[in-house]
């Protein structure tokens, strides 16, 4: 297994590094840059000239990329163009709120998708099978900004219930149900846009299950429905399910773009999109270079978790 | 024990539910906070180091940080830094008496010598400030505002409390104000002591920074939350709040933040529109009206491209202004026909808003032999039914446009490096004349890709040196007839706002915010 892991981790700096430079590619290759907007229009091309000299963007492209690998090299993402700041320092401030908001948002999709999934499979055409079909239409049909704005219209506007906005209330000290208030209604949103994949998973991996031989086994052999169910229905379709579950890692740390930007959540995704609407360089990489650190190490972790859930699984040495 | 991960989960699911027992008790404490929304980030707390030089981040320069004046919307100005200013030295120079009482929020009061310094360390060629251009009109500098060694620097402390501004060319004190007050800022100098120029940019004051404007700082989520405390010391009177909180939020959720107890006002870039009045009305929200316009829209125009002035001329014609201007104010807005506010002291001297005329258009297009050739029209997404309806007045003329939606950075590019034929763009008016062309019109930035810049450069420059306000209305009017023949850029509307707010906080002062100040030591919450 140790082995493996180290494999898969050499295997990984290439493919990490090719992620920068590709994304670094893509951001050179958009139109436009920060100078564009500065004035907006107004300003001179001395004072564009001047901007570029300042952030180094004046400098072709392999020598900025080089210049900018040096530094993650040493440990240091650079800092941001537009809040003159260290692009760590504000990933770290960023971090927290984003695995709060998503990761509450992911864990509330898997307590409802997994045991609705499992019950759905287990008797397809009853109230679970409606419930599961009905969440899955939601989640998937569903996009996140319009459930955003109908919850808040429903709870915050009408209703009066819930906070449309921000993580604490402003000016408060912010204590944990000032907190919880103000992550209801995002991490609800965050849940149900995710429930449906990972409800479709569940269902049909146990759906696959359930028609093997060994569950007719267990059944004839006299085990309680329960047990038929979750020690051998749902226990050897756990692979799929997992991979639906663990692929959201991801997601939870890089946040959801949409659900912060309209709650004002300040997490991972409203930070990225500011700093790809201003064409922050520096923050746009920093992000990046997070976020493909994290889906590798997933997918890692992915196949880790595989050899112990399924003992069929196993790594060798070839 | 396999019952205690079920109950975890349980708890955990309650947890939330929990929480919408109604909002959090009162602290105990009398503390008043003000909350604002705000579409867009603000850039770095340091207000030479602006990578976009917008007003969301003006807005919040404007209360760290003092300016000399404060103006109002109508353009007139009242005393802030300054006490009170004058003219000398043949209208080259400005004095400026500063007010006595001003001190940096670490106690240390302000002097004519903290502006002085702040304007040498930001012409410092060494530094890395942005929007330098800005010094550019005071004597000692390049083009770029850059100290000229050698030359004497046109700013200087007369004595404790008064700067002296000298300027390349006369200047009166009101014009420079409108033009650049919301430029520049004092800097607390005396905590730069022994800082290199080329440093100053990275030091960690700007994380925390001191000033000496009506807010103190007190935290920051760069992008997303801006605490302030009120300034309990500040010339012009005690905010009448404890602390001031910006929230970063999406456009589309300011609103029923308002309603919904989270915000008490948004101001720039979150204007009510007219539809949502009923709403906000009837959840006890107070409706304003802006008085004086907020916004300019403008189409502008390649030249080089679209070469033939009879062919833009045409564009205009084509355009239903009114319908352009109703669909995207919804009434709160009038056609234009030059780059002058209705409310800038020479308006009498702009060129009226056009009829549609597709006949007329038609022809010129005819006279200038126009084959037909199609052009692409760009513009950010929210801008797209515009795009549309313009695209349909046009083919009535018979002119052949093809939409192209891209965010503003890719909009400024496109034009600027002439991929795009046309781009729908909206600023923030000022009272000054020449505030949208003498940017837009010259040789380090010809955005609108004009062959011959003279015609215009040598009329700017003549209305920028007449001092008499007659013979200067009469440059402005000829310099406005040109552009109206040459049409670099297609003027279309001006536009006020509705503002909204709770009924809870006064004395907001919503029309200024179009200069990027607000009179926040007049605020007052209940």
């Amino acid at each position: 297994m140790a082995h493996y892991i180290r494999r898969r981790l050499i295997t990984a700096v290439p493919v990490f590094f090719g992620i920068t430079l590709l994304v670094f590619l893509l951001l050179d290759l958009a139109p436009g840059d920060l100078t564009d907007l500065m004035g907006e229009g107004a300003a001179s091309a001395a004072e564009q000239a001047a901007m570029e000299a300042a952030f180094g963007l004046d400098q072709p492209l392999p020598v900025r990329y080089l210049l900018w690998l040096t530094g993650l090299l040493q440990g240091d993402l650079g800092r941001s163009y537009q809040y003159g700041q260290s692009v760590s320092d504000l990933i770290a401030q960023r971090l927290w709120p984003s695995l709060l908001l998503t990761g509450t948002g992911v864990a509330l999709a898997v307590a409802i998708a997994v045991p609705l999934g499992l019950l759905a499979a287990w008797r397809p055409h009853s109230l679970w099978g409606r419930l599961s079909e009905l969440f899955t239409v939601i989640g998937s049909a569903m996009p996140g900004f319009f459930l955003a704005l109908v919850s808040i219209c429903l709870f915050s506007v009408q209703l009066g219930w819930l906070p449309a906005s921000g993580m604490y209330t402003a000016g408060t000290g912010g204590s944990l149900g000032d907190l919880l208030r103000h992550l209801t209604l995002p991490a609800a949103i965050v849940g149900v846009s995710n429930v449906g994949s990972i409800l479709r998973q569940t269902q049909s991996a146990c759906l696959e299950v359930m028609g093997e031989d060994y569950i007719m086994t267990a059944r004839a052999k006299g085990l309680r429905e329960r047990a038929v169910l979750v020690r051998h229905g749902l226990r050897a379709a756990l692979i799929p399910v997992l991979t639906s579950i663990l692929s959201h890692i991801p997601h939870i740390i890089g946040g959801s773009v949409v659900v912060e930007r309209i709650f004002g959540w300040p997490g991972m995704g409203s930070l990225m999109f500011s700093a790809v609407s201003s064409r922050d360089f520096n923050l746009v990489m920093g992000v990046t270079v997070w976020m493909a650190l994290t889906v590798l190490l997933t997918s890692l972790l992915l196949d880790v978790v595989y050899g112990l859930v399924d003992p069929r699984v196993r790594y060798e040495r070839i | 024990m396999k019952r205690l991960p079920a109950l975890l989960l349980a708890l955990c699911l309650c947890l939330p539910l929990a929480a919408c027992g109604g909002p959090p008790a009162e602290t105990g404490s009398q503390e008043v906070t003000i909350r604002c929304g705000i579409s867009n980030a603000w850039d770095a707390l340091m207000p030479y180091n602006s990578v976009s030089g917008s007003n969301y981040a003006r807005i919040v320069y404007d209360k760290l940080y003092d300016r000399l004046a404060y103006v109002h919307a109508d353009g007139t100005l009242s005393p802030r830094g300054a006490e009170s200013w004058e003219s000398c030295e043949g209208g080259y120079a400005v004095l400026f008496h500063l007010d006595g009482d001003a001190a940096f929020h670490d106690g240390t009061p302000v002097t004519a010598e903290h502006w002085v310094e702040t304007f040498t360390l930001m012409t410092d060629p060494e530094c890395p400030a942005l929007g330098r251009g800005n010094f550019s009109v005071f004597t000692g500098t390049d083009q770029d505002g850059c100290r000229v060694a050698g030359e004497p620097f046109g700013a200087e402390a007369v004595d404790e409390l008064t700067l002296k501004l000298t300027f390349k060319t006369p200047t009166t004190p009101e014009d420079f104000l409108l033009d650049k007050n919301r430029e520049f800022y004092v800097l607390p100098t005396h905590l730069l002591e022994g800082v290199e120029a080329a440093e100053l940019m990275e030091l960690d004051l700007w994380k925390a920074p001191v000033g000496s404007g009506p807010c103190v700082f007190v935290s920051e989520i760069p992008g997303s939350q801006l605490t302030l405390a009120a300034n309990q010391n500040y010339q012009l009177g005690t905010p009448g709040f404890d602390y001031l909180v910006i929230t970063v939020m999406d456009k589309s959720n300011l609103l029923t933040a308002l309603i919904a107890g989270d915000l008490d006002y948004y101001a720039i870039g979150g204007s009510l529109s007219a539809d949502d009045v009923p709403l906000a009305e009837a959840s006890g929200l107070t409706v304003l009206e802006g008085t004086v316009p907020n916004t300019f829209y403008e189409l502008m125009l390649n030249c080089e491209r679209i070469s033939d002035a009879r062919v833009r001329r045409a564009i205009e014609l084509a355009l239903d202004k009114d319908l352009l201007c109703e669909q995207s104010t919804h009434g709160l807005g009038a056609p234009a026909g030059s780059s002058i506010s209705p409310e800038s002291p020479y308006a009498a001297s702009a060129v009226p808003a056009a009829e549609r005329d597709v006949e007329g258009a038609k022809a010129l297009l005819a006279e200038a032999g126009y084959d037909g050739t199609s052009y692409t029209l760009v513009c950010t997404a929210n801008r797209a039914g515009l795009a549309a309806l313009m695209q349909q007045n046009l083919a009535e003329a018979g002119i052949s446009v093809t939409i192209e939606t891209v965010d503003s950075a890719a909009m400024f590019a496109g034009m600027a490096d002439g991929t795009y034929d046309m781009g729908i763009a909206s600023h923030t008016p000022g009272a000054l004349p020449l505030w949208f062309t003498e940017s837009r019109l010259s040789e380090t930035n010809n955005i609108f890709h004009v062959s011959g810049l003279e015609p215009y450069t040598s009329r700017i420059q003549a209305i920028r040196q007449e001092a008499d306000p007659e013979a200067r209305s009469a440059l402005v009017a000829e310099l406005d007839a040109y552009l109206a023949q040459e049409r670099p850029f297609i003027p279309l509307w001006f536009g006020t706002a509705l503002h909204v707010q709770s009924p809870t906080v006064q004395n907001i002062d919503y029309p200024s915010a179009s200069f990027s100040n607000e009179n926040v030591w007049a605020w007052v919450k209940e």
